[in-house]
Formats: structure tokens, C-alpha cells, sequence
């Protein structure tokens, strides 16, 4: 209700993206008597940082056996060979 | 060496851009031809990719298989959209870990610049289900020991 309020939304429109961000993690609700108090989570958006530094750290490794495999065809084709 | 930048786009891409010292021709062919990908698209330490099927025409199949040695792995399938050699691909992938994760949609470009190429990479940002199954692989663990390896063997 008073999260509605500074909106020019209707208070069932702010219930629903509030059920999206819950959804994802991003806030919390709980019940006290009428009341839906929301709290802001970071549950959502530590579980993304966690992935990607998990993928950039997975794909760095990669590349990085990349930029030999590279330097090994650089190395043939300048020799003449069939890389 | 140069740094590979990873960085979100909106709510649902991942864009990842890498500098190599080598021509776009070179860059393409190592992600196209098999006898290559098998040599560097590996993660962890210890992991190999012991069967690489990578048909490169518009729907060409594409299946990697890869095994961490111990007994465990997963593989992932998908199909190419679009090539322009030796500057852009277009294909669609998932894992199977086991059961086939929501498609993912990955554009390649490979510009050339006065250091070799620059190549952009575009892909779908995975929901949380996903991102987790990708987690529980084992993809984050043996990081630190690959980079002693690569040490050693470098």
C-alpha cells in the first residue's frame, strides 16, 4: 500500500512487479497482520556475480589456450607448412 | 596478453569481448575446425573433449563432449544459423546436464584490428535454473591448478 503510494500505478499493478522482483530473488516479503513488509535481498544478485565470475574465469582459460593454439598455426603458416 | 572483457547486457545477454594476436581467418578456423577446438574449448583442468562434431554451413549439427577424466561429464548439442567467413557466426546451443537446458543463442564476430582481431561475442543470459546446473559441473573447480598448468607447460 505504501510502497503504491509516490506510483501512478494501481496498488494490484505494484503487487504484481513486486512478485516478479520476489520471484528473482531481489526482494522478500513477509506478513504482519494486513501488511506485506518488503525487504531488499541481494540473494538474486550475488547468484548472477557468482556465475559470471565462475563463466569468466572458465572462458579466460580458454582463450588463453587460444592465443597457443594461434601462435602454433602463426608458426606453420609462416613456415610454409599446411597449419 | 590481453584481457578478456565479460559484461552483461539488459537483463538477458552476456557479451564477451577478447583480443587475439591473430588474423580473423585464423581466429574463425579455431572455432570451426574440430582437430582445433578440441585443443582449447576444454574448461577445467583435466577435462578433454574426446568427440567434437562441428558441421560449419547454415544448419550444420554441432555436438562437444567433454570428460573430466574421473569418470564424469556432460555434452552439449546445437545447430549453426549463420557463417560469414571468416567474420560471423550465428548458432544456437545447450547442455545437457543432463536434461537439455533453454537454448542459447550465441552471435561471434570477428573484426580485424591493428593487433589481429578483436572478437564480440553475444549470448543469452542463462535463467537461475541453468546457471546452477552449470555450476554443480564442476566448471569452477581445478581454475586455480589449470593456470599452474599452463604455467608449466608454457
Amino acid at each position: 500500500m505504501e510502497l503504491a503510494d509516490p506510483f501512478e500505478m494501481t496498488q494490484p499493478a505494484v503487487s504484481r512487479h513486486l512478485k516478479v522482483l520476489e520471484g528473482a530473488g531481489l526482494i522478500t516479503r513477509r506478513v504482519d497482520g494486513a501488511k506485506r513488509p518488503c525487504r531488499l535481498d541481494n540473494r538474486g544478485i550475488k547468484a548472477i556475480e557468482q556465475w559470471l565470475a565462475v563463466m569468466h574465469k572458465a572462458l579466460a582459460r580458454n582463450y588463453d589456450r587460444l592465443d597457443n593454439v594461434l601462435a602454433d598455426l602463426q608458426r606453420a603458416t609462416s613456415k610454409g607448412e599446411p597449419p | 596478453m590481453s584481457k578478456m572483457v565479460l559484461t552483461t547486457e539488459g537483463d538477458r545477454h552476456v557479451v564477451v569481448t577478447r583480443q587475439f594476436a591473430a588474423s580473423p581467418e585464423l581466429v574463425y578456423r579455431a572455432h570451426t575446425e574440430p582437430a582445433l577446438i578440441q585443443k582449447w574449448l576444454l574448461g577445467p583442468d583435466g577435462w578433454t573433449m574426446p568427440v567434437c562434431i562441428n558441421e560449419a554451413k547454415p544448419g550444420g549439427r554441432i555436438r562437444y563432449e567433454w570428460q573430466d577424466g574421473k569418470g564424469s561429464g556432460f555434452h552439449l548439442t546445437g545447430e549453426y544459423v549463420e557463417l560469414v567467413p571468416f567474420s560471423k557466426i550465428v548458432h544456437v546451443e545447450r547442455m545437457h546436464l543432463p536434461d537439455p537446458t533453454p537454448d542459447n543463442h550465441v552471435e561471434t564476430r570477428f573484426d580485424a584490428d591493428a593487433r589481429g582481431t578483436l572478437m564480440t561475442m553475444r549470448m543469452t543470459l542463462p535463467n537461475a535454473q541453468t546457471r546452477t546446473a552449470m555450476l554443480a559441473t564442476g566448471m569452477e573447480h581445478g581454475m586455480e591448478a589449470s593456470y599452474v598448468r599452463l604455467e608449466k607447460i608454457f
